[in-house]
């Protein structure tokens, strides 16, 4: 694989076709997981890992499977990966486990694990397919890092449990709101409507 | 061969057999990891309740050394677990459980031998909202039952709105979780009442 096209997949996972910002996917996830930085990084190292396992398995496999049921193949790939990190955080991170509760299970159902094995995987060799897995990931991760920045420093006061100067003081009113669901969608709108606005002025530019 | 009709049908099979396979194996080797891990939040939670019995950076070993040894396992005292010292019983511990938001709630909670205080109130099983409702597992919220006096008239513990002034048997509830807080609620008055009743004042 040359290098410019290794550029190229870099730059449409984190940026061009960003899955959150671009394709508006894995949506419920961002919404559910992101009012801790800590719940956060632990869900995204669980995307990544099932994103690119699932992506190399499928990709892998795609010489023969066929492709009536391909969809059928490719979900059960998805779970197997998803229950086994579920397991594994059970088995060697209780706490995390608890505290992520039913999400990492919902991960089979995040729509950019699918979108990619549909999109790449199943048609692509598998070093392709797992770069490409990796950095749509990686690219739904910096976003999902973000919201919950935003969210925990301005909800909570604390970064990774940590206090922020300043936010953890009496001076900042802590915005409960921020903590609770509906702020997700407030933050990721905003997110949305940043991205895009920097994205679209730079494809103006160009013309 | 890709060609024949069966073929999808014979591969999802085969698929299915080696995935579920690994699965089980996996759970299988680490079942009893996942177990202990279980049961070990347990027994804290138990020491935990009990007063003067939890030390911190203990190993799960001696932890469960601890409470096997100084801790009675629930015979007759309609389902708490006792500690006693020279034979009269200091504390109860008495696990509780009931439907939260989302799901199960599961806690233990200490009640001293006059049944008239709270010495202590750990969640160990939960899976409320982060951030929201999940704040009952914390020290912020669960410190407040330390020494709280049971109240005789009307429920035996009251959750109040956060700022609210609080009297006999009442606590701040987590601001935000009205769902997780008025469950919670239910599931201490219910178990408490009931035990109260078995064991009698």
């Amino acid at each position: 694989m040359k290098r410019r096209e290794i550029k190229n997949l870099v730059y449409e996972g984190l940026w061009k076709n960003n899955p959150v910002f671009v394709q508006v996917l894995g949506i419920c996830s961002t919404l559910a997981v992101t009012n801790l930085v800590l719940n956060t990084i632990v869900m995204c190292a669980a995307l990544v890992l099932t994103l690119s396992l699932s992506a190399l398995t499928v990709s892998i496999l795609r010489e023969f499977t066929p492709r009536n049921i391909r969809m059928m193949v490719e979900t059960l790939i998805i779970a197997f990966y998803v229950i086994i990190i579920d397991v594994l955080l059970k088995a060697y991170w209780p706490h995390m486990s608890e505290s992520l509760g039913p999400y990492v299970g919902l991960i089979i159902t995040n729509c950019i694990v699918m979108g990619r094995c549909e999109a790449c995987a199943i048609s692509n060799p598998p070093f392709k397919a797992i770069l490409d897995a990796i950095f749509n990931a990686f690219g739904y991760s910096f976003i999902l890092l973000i919201i919950a920045t935003i969210r925990e420093v301005l909800g909570m006061g604390t970064f990774l449990g940590f206090n922020v100067p300043y936010f953890s003081s009496q001076y900042w009113d802590k915005w409960t709101i921020m903590v609770m669901p509906p702020s997700a969608f407030f933050v990721l709108a905003i997110i949305i409507w940043v991205f895009r606005s920097i994205q679209m002025s730079r494809e103006d530019k160009k013309k | 061969m890709t060609k024949n009709r069966l073929f999808p049908v014979l591969y999802m099979f085969v698929i299915t057999l080696i995935v579920s396979t690994l699965i089980i194996g996996f759970s299988q080797y680490t079942e009893e990891r996942v177990q202990a891990n279980k049961e070990l939040t347990f027994d804290t939670a138990i020491l935990k309740v009990l007063p003067g019995m939890y030390e911190p950076g203990l190993s799960s070993v001696e932890l469960h050394k601890k409470l096997t040894e100084q801790v009675d396992k629930p015979t007759t005292e309609g389902g708490a677990y006792t500690l006693r010292k020279n034979g009269e019983i200091v504390a109860y511990a008495l696990p509780i459980e009931g439907q939260g938001f989302w799901a199960k709630i599961k806690a233990v909670i200490g009640i001293a031998a006059d049944k008239k205080t709270i010495t202590g109130f750990v969640v160990y099983e939960q899976t409320e909202t982060p951030g929201l409702g999940a704040e009952v597992a914390k020290k912020e919220f669960t410190g407040q039952f330390e020494n709280l006096e049971i109240s005789t008239q009307g429920k035996p513990i009251t959750f109040r709105r956060a700022r609210e002034e609080l009297q006999i048997g009442q606590v701040h509830a987590v601001t935000g979780a009205t769902q997780t807080s008025t469950r919670l609620e239910k599931i201490i008055n219910d178990n408490l009442e009931q035990w109260l009743g078995r064991v009698g004042n």
